[in-house]
This record gives C-alpha cells, sequence and structure tokens, in this order.
C-alpha cells in the first residue's frame, strides 16, 4: 500500500519561488539576522549582570570601619580604581569590634544608634474597669491649682508667655498623676489681659464619648483672665 | 498640612470680613468647630480630633494660648491656625490622637 504526500499549498509555493527570485546574499543575512537578535539580548544582559555583580570578594582600605555589615559597596569592590592599593584587607565576613551590636545599625562612627521602641499589642480597645478620666475630680484639682497659683496676681504683656507656658506644664504634669493609664491628655490655656473685650471659646471633639472626657477650669481677676481645658482621651 | 488649610478655609467662610458681633459671636464658634471637625472627618484618617477656637475681638487687650501634651511624639500631632480681620483675631487649634 502506498502512500502519497499531500501536494504543496499555494503559499508555500509562493514562498519558495520568492526565496528562488532573491540574491543569495540577502537571504542568508536575514536568516543570520533573525538568528541574532535572540543572541543579542542575551550577551547584553550578561555583561549589565557582571557590571553590577563583579565576582570580587569585598575589599576595604585599613582604617575604615563598614558603614552598614550587610552592604557590599560596589565602588570599592572594583579592582580597576586607581585608589585602592594593594595591601588591602579581603573580607569574606563581617567584623566585629568592641562596641558594636551584632545585627544592629551602627552610625560611621560606630556607635549603635538608638532603635525605636515597639510595644506588644495588648489588644484592650476598652479601659479597665473604674480606671475612667474623671473629669470632676481634674476640675477640682486644676481649679484649686489656678486659685493658689495666680491669686493676686496681674497681667503683664512681657511675662504673659511665660505664664501660660508655665501654667500648661504644669496642669499636665499634676492631672498626669491623677489620670488613669493608657490616657493621653492635652491641656491648653488661655491668658488674657481683662479688658472688657469680647471673647469665645469653643471646642468640639472627635472621639470616643464613653471613654474620653474633658474638665474646664476658669481664674478671673480685674486684670487677667485665664482659662484651661483638659482633653483626656484612651488610647487603645 | 490639609489639617492647617482645612482649617484656614473654614474661618475664611464662616466669619470673612464680617465685623465683630456680641449676638452673632457664638453662632461664628460653632460653626467654624462643626465645620472643621466635619471636614477633618471626612478625611478619613485614623486620629480622634480635639478643635479648639477661640474668637477675640480687637481692642488692644493681650491674649497668650499654651498647650501641653502626654501622647505619642511619633504619631500624635496639632496644628494652630491664627486668622485675623479688622475687628476679630480668631485661633484655631486642632489636635489629632492617633488610634
Amino acid at each position: 500500500m502506498t502512500t502519497q504526500q499531500p501536494p504543496l499549498s499555494q503559499e508555500i509555493l509562493a514562498q519558495c519561488n520568492q526565496q528562488a527570485m532573491e540574491p543569495w546574499g540577502s537571504r542568508k543575512l536575514r536568516q543570520s539576522r533573525q538568528g541574532s537578535i535572540s543572541t543579542l539580548r542575551s550577551s547584553l544582559s550578561r555583561d549589565q549582570q557582571q557590571q553590577q555583580h563583579p565576582r570580587y570578594p569585598l575589599l576595604l582600605p585599613r582604617g575604615f570601619l563598614p558603614i552598614e555589615s550587610s552592604s557590599r559597596s560596589p565602588n570599592i569592590s572594583n579592582p580597576n580604581s586607581p585608589f585602592i592599593r594593594r595591601d588591602l584587607v579581603a573580607l569574606t565576613k563581617r567584623f566585629s569590634f568592641g562596641g558594636w551590636l551584632q545585627g544592629s545599625r551602627a552610625s560611621f562612627s560606630g556607635l549603635p544608634l538608638h532603635q525605636p521602641v515597639q510595644l506588644e499589642n495588648t489588644y484592650k480597645t476598652e479601659p479597665e474597669k473604674g480606671c475612667l478620666f474623671k473629669a470632676s475630680k481634674v476640675q477640682k484639682l486644676v481649679q484649686a491649682m489656678l486659685d493658689s497659683y495666680l491669686d493676686g496676681a496681674s497681667y503683664n504683656a512681657a511675662s504673659g508667655s511665660h505664664l501660660s507656658q508655665i501654667l500648661s506644664d504644669m496642669v499636665k504634669s499634676k492631672v498626669k498623676e491623677i489620670s488613669p493609664p493608657r490616657y493621653k491628655l492635652v491641656c491648653q490655656v488661655v491668658v488674657g489681659q481683662n479688658r472688657n473685650q469680647g471673647l469665645r471659646v469653643a471646642s468640639r471633639c472627635l472621639w470616643d464619648s464613653q471613654h474620653d472626657d474633658f474638665a474646664v477650669a476658669m481664674f478671673q481677676n480685674h486684670s487677667l483672665f485665664t482659662l484651661v481645658i483638659v482633653h483626656g482621651v484612651y488610647c487603645e | 498640612m490639609d489639617e492647617f488649610q482645612l482649617s484656614e478655609e473654614t474661618v475664611e467662610t464662616t466669619i470673612g470680613s464680617s465685623a465683630y458681633q456680641q449676638n452673632r459671636i457664638n453662632q461664628w464658634t460653632s460653626s467654624v468647630v462643626e465645620t472643621s471637625l466635619n471636614q477633618l472627618s471626612k478625611l478619613g484618617k485614623p486620629f480622634k480630633y480635639i478643635v479648639t477656637c477661640i474668637i477675640l475681638q480687637k481692642n488692644g487687650a493681650g491674649l497668650h494660648t499654651a498647650s501641653s501634651c502626654f501622647w505619642d511624639n511619633t504619631m500624635d500631632r496639632s496644628c494652630t491656625v491664627r486668622w485675623e480681620n479688622k475687628t476679630t483675631y480668631c485661633i484655631v487649634c486642632v489636635f489629632g490622637l492617633a488610634v
């Protein structure tokens, strides 16, 4: 039983005729060009890799300390640099100097940098029972402070700003002593001269009204008036 | 910066070039504070906000404000906007406390 091959299609015949009509050199160039594209790409990528990652160990001049023990500087590792001396010390692993901490960041002088403290999550979204910010207690405390500190005081333009800063720091430190744990405090103090001017102070907060609260205390005499607002905000 | 610009625009639109009026000052302070807080909540950031507004008539009297906070320095911030026209001073303080 003989098998007959199917006849060539018209397209294939046209291609063969076209190739037969072309000069021999151009056909070979076309074929070689098609083959050279893939090799050109691979050679370029390889060269780039060689430039970025030279196969040389980390070289450091004497007396230099590595800034970060986990990084390799490509500038230093280039052997063709004119600044590298022949008596370089080759390093293949980290140094450990006196005063260094393994695995920690260090400044250029070799001293360890202060790491930011990371606190663990306590998963507490509400304060403990009985540990709420007590506005009435804070208000009595601040009012007593104002009455004792400002009794007989008079307004002075030069010392007004200093007085307001001292008052705010004092109020904050006193309230901090009696405030429950996990509460942030914001103390605002307004000190003004009493000259029968119109004044209005308003405050609004976007917070958790069940756990956060505020206290207000005011003092005034013939010369000055003082307003203190203390906000206690629970920190989750 | 967003909070600062928001507060400034709020004061400008609320008071504008109006002269100080005793009967309107309550409305102004409430409006400034509520509008500021609404705009801040629309920012959608995870912060608790405290907004304080002081509106003062200009008559030569001195005024000093100071604040002291016990909070997380890395996360919490405050900004103060000072605005004035011919007859009125307005000071808006915004405190943002991270949740």
